[in-house]
């Protein structure tokens, strides 16, 4: 079930009363184990069985690679994990594409061969809790951590709702030591969680969902040759929706699990005020970004075989990154730019060492990191690369005799929310919510938090899914 | 000051001249449909866009067949989509009200098209969430339908105009829907003449914008129509090779809707087509004395006290000339 929707609010409202009762605390486990599963069946009950597998084979890959005594059976046993997650995600997630593909190459080759429509159903969140769980078996066998000491708490740091379906992607080392003593969220926590769940909801339902979405698809998904303001302005609006719509997921999720005693790690951390591409990863989508780093950048090589190989680790980790989010060719696109950023960054800052941009500069190079992130979500939203060419073309201002499409509403709108959007990111720049909130007076917090949940209601959202959970 | 700003929001829309009704969601759309799967599948189904919906009003059918129809009509929406999906589901087996109104049916326009596809895929989760919308929202807020939204009253403003871009309106609140999808027109559009006005402003954009591309030249524009006969013929003919009654029902419109209708889909290029080439009869309100001399304040849909009268006349008009045989046989069989 989607966090923005009446299930969701009798669901969460079940499983907090569930969880502050006087029960043992395996018995209060247990609950949240259940309301998880319960969670994600809402969506299609069969595909929970996929969850099990992930969560059973990875609990007895790494039981085995504790026991094992050889290096050999300890590599089997990874490549066992390795195999059944990603096997899982290959199948249901690039199996077409890679059908198609090799349909295309074969085609190229002289060779006519139609593969039959596989017409495969995408599991919500796979692409996280296989994260998840090879995280999981990969620290048990590089020897980062030591397995869960029961299934219980592993089966539940899998499964547990708040991340289950598009992150924050949490490691076990975060989580499973939290389930080991009894969690009741205090006063405090529940109402910072619940504050934190009206921010993350404002910022999918009233920003992304209400006012952004639909500008980027007045452009995005339709036949028109778009002008340079139209352009702009649809990508400006696209900026600002995935991030409203993915950082209010993660919002809301951080602060479902706060309600119910849990600590979660941040995923964003105002990345539009990021100056450099190094700094909009450390960022945007931070958990994905460090689960890149750690389970294939540094395994690749990372920085300790000379720059070539740096390099190359480095185009390699963002190429799979951009694949990681879909099964198309634009995605890789979009990855290859941010690994070409990142690698033009990391000359610069070589042959640039002892650099300090002043104020000036520095807010120039953020908004230069802004402009050129832009042109990479150009990639991202478009479905195709004849689309992405138009828009960019549209951008680079090519397409002077095109009609304009957007109206004046439009345009204010995106100007006057994704203005506010960076500014906001900017002022937070080296701030956070936490202790902004620490300085409010108690009555001003209040007032901005009536207005955000009368501002949800009154947007009427449709409980339109979160952009993220297609990945 | 959450409580404070719902009530004076509410208060604002029922001063307006609203009251609470039932969401028209593809959630409810699809708890009608549902009744043909859980062994309703025999009994007459309406299906059609707003026309249908609105004028066909579900109390006075039931007063006169003793049965209520289960009411699949989507506004904005032509019905071949929906007649494709139940030709395609062999637990229908009742009669069929098929709503044509020209300009939606004969170019495929379908506005809530995602409705079929939502009614296939509806996660166990969407049907709790419309399941609790409709017991604990809809009956008691007025404020919660899709013309009240926060984005669509900010952006019917007064915004000032980008050159080059045709200033659109979008159409307005309608109808009041009750909980199995029975509707009927909104007062303010018998009361209000501004309001009226405004309904009638909107559907005037309709008529003196340019054609959508692929109907720009007379050849375009027929390959559309016959495109979307076809798909007529062919879900037809699977209906009634099962045994189910179909029969088209042309509801009516008046002024500037009709003079459009008529000009761009003329009934000898449409209607008496769709008729020929299916086999099924049809009524069109034009050849019915009694289907005529009715209301609508728009020039699109009845008031609703004559769409009691047209319901009722289109049921004796049905019951007297088409499923006549087919009422005598059950009122023969024994019960």
């Amino acid at each position: 079930m989607v966090f923005n929707s009446l299930t969701f609010i009798a669901f969460f409202a079940c499983v907090l009363a569930l969880h502050s009762l006087p029960l043992p605390w395996t018995t209060r486990k247990i609950n949240l184990l259940i309301a998880s599963y319960v969670f994600y069946m809402a969506w299609n009950p069969p595909f929970v069985i996929l969850l099990w597998i992930s969560t059973v084979v990875d609990w007895y890959a790494a039981q085995g690679l504790v026991k094992a005594q050889r290096q050999r059976a300890r590599h089997a046993w990874m490549l066992l994990s390795v195999v059944a997650n990603l096997g899982m995600l290959g199948y249901f997630k690039y199996g077409q594409f890679l059908l198609d593909n090799f349909s295309a190459l074969m085609a190229s080759l002289g060779v006519v061969y139609q593969p039959p429509h596989a017409d495969i159903v995408l599991p919500v969140g796979i692409s996280f809790y296989t994260f998840a769980t090879l995280s999981y078996t990969l620290d048990v066998y590089l020897r980062r951590a030591k397995p869960a000491r029961n299934f219980l708490d592993y089966a539940l740091f899998v499964t547990f709702f708040p991340h289950l379906v598009a992150g924050p992607i949490m490691r076990p080392t975060e989580l499973v030591p939290q389930f080991a003593q009894p969690r009741r969220a205090s006063a405090d926590q529940l109402r910072f969680g619940l504050a934190l769940m009206t921010l993350g909801l404002f910022n999918k339902v009233v920003l992304a969902d209400s006012f952004l979405a639909n500008v980027a698809e007045k452009i995005y998904d339709v036949d028109k040759i778009p002008g340079a303001l139209d352009a702009w302005t649809a990508t400006l609006a696209f900026s600002g929706q995935i991030f409203c719509d993915f950082a209010g997921y993660s919002t809301t999720a951080i602060g479902a699990a706060m309600c119910l005693g849990f600590a979660m790690p941040d995923n964003f951390r105002f990345p539009y005020a990021a100056v450099g591409f190094s700094d909009f990863w450390r960022r945007w989508h931070i958990t994905l970004s460090s689960w890149l780093r750690d389970y294939l950048y540094i395994p690749l090589g990372g920085n300790r075989h000379g720059e070539r190989r740096t390099y190359a680790a480095l185009m390699a980790t963002m190429l799979l990154g951009g694949l990681w989010h879909g099964a198309n060719w634009t995605f890789v696109v979009w990855g290859g730019l941010h690994g070409l950023y990142l690698a033009a960054e990391r000359v610069l800052r070589t042959r640039f060492r002892g650099y300090r941009p002043g104020p000036a500069a520095f807010v120039a190079l953020g908004l230069l990191t802004y402009l050129l992130v832009n042109l990479t979500w150009v990639f991202f939203r478009a479905k195709t690369f004849g689309k992405a060419w138009s828009v960019l073309g549209g951008m680079l201002g090519q397409h002077a005799a095109a009609k304009p499409i957007l109206a004046m509403f439009s345009l204010i709108s995106v100007a006057a929310i994704v203005a506010g959007i960076v500014a906001t990111h900017w002022l937070m720049r080296e701030r956070t919510l936490e202790s902004v909130v620490t300085r409010t007076p108690a009555v001003a917090l209040s007032v901005v938090w009536a207005l955000m949940a009368f501002a949800i209601v009154i947007a009427q959202g449709e409980g339109s899914a979160f952009i993220y959970f297609q990945f | 000051m959450l409580v404070l700003l719902l009530a004076a929001w509410e208060g604002y829309w029922r001063a307006y001249g609203v009251t609470p009704g039932y969401y028209n969601s593809n959630g409810e759309w699809a708890q009608q449909r549902r009744r043909i799967d859980q062994g309703e599948g025999g009994k007459t189904v309406l299906i059609g866009s707003s026309r249908v919906l609105f004028d066909v009003q579900l109390p006075v059918w039931e007063k006169l067949a003793g049965e209520r129809p289960i009411q699949l009509a989507m506004e904005g929406t032509s019905s071949v989509p929906v007649l494709e999906d139940l030709a395609a589901d062999p637990k229908f087996t009742g009669h069929l009200v098929v709503g044509v109104a020209s300009d939606l049916f004969f170019s495929g326009f379908a506005y809530r098209g995602d409705v079929v596809p939502y009614y296939h895929r509806e996660t166990p989760s969407q049907r709790v969430g419309s399941w609790l919308s409709q017991h604990l929202l809809e009956p008691f807020v007025a404020f919660d339908d899709s013309d009240f939204a926060l984005a669509t009253v900010l952006k019917r403003q007064a915004w000032p105009q980008r050159p080059g871009v045709p200033e659109r309106m979008d159409v307005r609140k309608l109808s009041v829907q009750e909980a199995d999808r029975s509707t009927h027109m909104w007062s303010k559009l018998e009361t209000d003449p501004e309001y009226r006005a405004l309904a009638r402003s909107i559907w005037a954009q309709h008529f003196d914008g340019p054609p959508p591309p692929n109907m720009d030249t007379p050849e375009k524009l027929q390959k559309v129509i016959d495109t979307q006969i076809q798909r007529a013929v062919v879900a037809v003919a699977k209906l009634r090779a099962r045994g189910v009654q179909v029969l088209f029902v042309r509801p009516p419109t008046a002024g500037r809707y009709l003079e459009f209708d008529d000009k761009v889909f003329p009934r000898a290029k449409t209607w008496d087509v769709l008729l020929a080439r299916t086999g099924a009869p049809g009524i069109h309100f034009e050849d019915y004395p009694e289907l005529q001399g009715l209301e609508l304040p728009e020039w699109s849909h009845l008031k609703t006290t004559d769409a009691q009268r047209f319901t009722a006349a289109l049921y004796r008009i049905i019951a007297r000339d088409y499923w006549r045989q087919d009422r005598v046989r059950l009122a023969d069989s024994p019960r």
